[in-house]
């Protein structure tokens, strides 16, 4: 077990991941933000209060904000395009495509409300599909923070890992986990629990339900490995090939279609390097709806529960 | 139309009826280094209607940014002249092609240059049919929020697109009255007189405090007889005759 405890996050990841992207503005002299008028939503207004001629507000039209992001871009100038995930990954999905991946510029997205973690927004505004669309882009790296420290460690990241990176950000504040001295590196992870039974890899919110799932299953003799698999792309190979040699199977739990999300790159690398007794949790093939947050975990089948009843599912010990 | 006949594919209209604009582009108005195709200070062009690319793709090898004999290899494996231009190709500042984008990629190239305090200009060439994109205007609102008077577009109206006329296929009316309503200083000319393009141009680098858009009328395949005025050629590969004639019409029959 980590030594860290956990305790309530004060901040939401997107408040966390601003937050430290103001304090780079003194760091790093030459970034630019882009917002979509939501800026008091993604807290991106932070930046743009201590640097207003470095903070462009496009309106409410992320296609052109994108896509102008680019244009800034292209002399190598970093920016950083601020929206919610629904929005940045399908409206202008073929401006983050065409115009920012193609060309592999240094455009970073600071991806709010990701999966339905905007759970009482409804679907409109939950972004379930966005690990698919920005995963499949060409050049594009993609990071999801599970908590206050990493957010902030992870804009680093971001700014300075060379092309175009989304990093997926939650709406509302769970749990804090790490640490200031937590390093954090693209194509990195944490093994949060260790085990030999079974590894669960998860990433962002999933990270707490998997913690308390491995709690669960601990009460029936079984020792779940909990890995956060924080770089989602590239994801840490070898971290997982060693957990998958002590444990011999694996759970993915995320908070996205089951379909091209984690689960299925997973999937498909463990049939062609390493098969294991497998299983992947997240929506199937639906739509969620408005409610809290923990409802739908419970209702979609993203719960605590869930986690440990597939684990000992693939165990055959249900 | 050579480069498109070798590359049995292309856009033949739209880039005939661009093609005095950007000729006087690149002979007369760009701040350019050949030498040097990422030079910071050098002005920016972004063919928008980037399937008008052959017509770009000749002015650039004619301004010594590769070799003459890449334009015989358009489209083809292999050829760094990609269908829709790219931002690998010397001289080209960045892919282009997918229509509605252009407008918002100068939009950023210009705050770029605002912000770096240079005094280069974006100039971005729009199709009239590509004005059906809602992104345009999401570009052109931004645009004159941000001042960004280094930013001037110029239509191509030559009311075809592919589909068919453009007032049948989406009729835009007034697209310069448009641009005016969204803020920006607006001109209208003949898109063939050299003469006039230059001069317009002069005016809208003149221009402070909002960008300018010029809207140029055109003709679709202007210079070739059989093509003018139709929108069966705004795709259209020409066969060995039709290459022959359209070559005589252009350059006299001494070609």
């Amino acid at each position: 077990m980590r030594p860290h405890a956990m305790t309530p996050a004060t901040v939401p990841t997107r408040k966390a991941f601003s937050e430290r992207m103001a304090e780079y503005g003194a760091i790093d002299g030459d970034f630019v933000v882009f917002e979509a008028d939501i800026g008091y939503s993604t807290f991106s207004h932070l930046f743009g209060d201590q640097y207003p001629e470095r903070y462009f507000n496009m309106g409410i039209a992320e296609g052109n904000m994108v896509s102008a992001a680019a244009g800034m871009a292209a002399d190598g100038r970093t920016v950083v395009a601020s929206s919610y995930g629904v929005f940045l990954t399908m409206r202008a999905l073929e401006s983050v495509r065409t115009f920012v991946c193609y060309p592999d510029l240094n455009v970073k997205f600071l991806s709010s409300h990701g999966g339905f973690t905007p759970a009482i927004d409804g679907v409109t505004h939950q972004a379930t599909e966005d690990i698919a669309n920005m995963t499949t882009l060409p050049n594009m790296k993609v990071l999801v923070p599970a908590d206050t420290w990493s957010s902030r460690k992870l804009f680093d990241v971001t700014l300075q890992t060379p092309g175009p990176v989304f990093v997926r950000l939650m709406r509302d504040p769970i749990l804090d986990l790490y640490e200031a001295g937590d390093s954090f590196v693209m194509g990195g992870s944490h093994v949060l629990i260790e085990g030999t039974d079974v590894t669960i890899a998860t990433y962002g919110d999933i990270v707490f339900e998997a913690i308390e799932a491995a709690t669960i299953l601990a009460k029936d003799g079984i020792r779940a490995e909990v890995i956060d698999l924080y770089s989602v792309k590239p994801f840490d190979r070898e971290t997982l090939v060693r957990s998958l040699r002590k444990t011999g199977a694996l759970v993915v739990a995320e908070n996205h279609q089951k379909r091209n999300g984690l689960g299925y790159e997973l999937s498909n690398f463990c049939l062609k390097n390493h098969v294991v007794p497998f299983d992947n949790l997240g929506l199937e093939d639906t739509f969620t709806e408005s409610g809290s947050y923990p409802k739908l975990l419970d209702k979609y089948g993203l719960s605590k529960h869930h986690i440990a009843e597939s684990a000992k599912r693939i165990l055959g010990r249900n | 139309m050579d480069m498109i006949y070798k590359a049995k594919s292309g856009h033949p209209g739209g880039a005939l009826s661009a093609a005095d604009i950007v000729t006087a582009l690149y002979f007369d108005i760009l701040r350019l280094d050949p030498g040097n195709p990422r030079w910071p200070e050098r002005d920016r062009f972004l063919l928008s209607k980037g399937h008008a690319c052959p017509v770009l793709y000749a002015c650039l090898a004619m301004r010594g940014y590769f070799g003459f004999e890449h334009l015989d290899t358009l489209r083809q494996f292999g050829s760094i002249l990609q269908g829709h231009p790219i931002r690998k190709t010397p001289g080209i500042d960045m892919t282009t092609g997918s229509l509605g984008h252009g407008l918002s990629i100068g939009l950023g190239m210009a705050l770029d240059g605002k912000l770096r305090k240079k005094d280069y200009r974006v100039y971005v060439m729009l199709g009239d049919g590509e004005t059906n994109e809602g992104h345009i205007w999401e570009a052109a609102m931004a645009a004159a929020k941000y001042k960004t008077d280094n930013l001037i577009a110029i239509v191509d109206r030559n009311r075809l697109q592919m589909d068919g006329c453009c007032d049948e296929v989406m009729p835009m009316g007034n697209i310069a009255a448009k641009f005016r309503a969204f803020g920006w200083k607006t001109f209208e000319i003949d898109g063939h007189n050299v003469a006039e393009i230059l001069r317009t141009i002069e005016k809208a680098r003149k221009v402070r405090g909002k960008p300018s858009c010029i809207v140029a009328r055109t003709v679709k395949g202007k210079g070739v007889s059989y093509m003018e005025d139709r929108f069966e050629w705004h795709g259209k590969c020409p066969d060995i005759d039709q290459l022959t004639c359209a070559m005589k019409e252009i350059w006299g029959e001494d070609s």
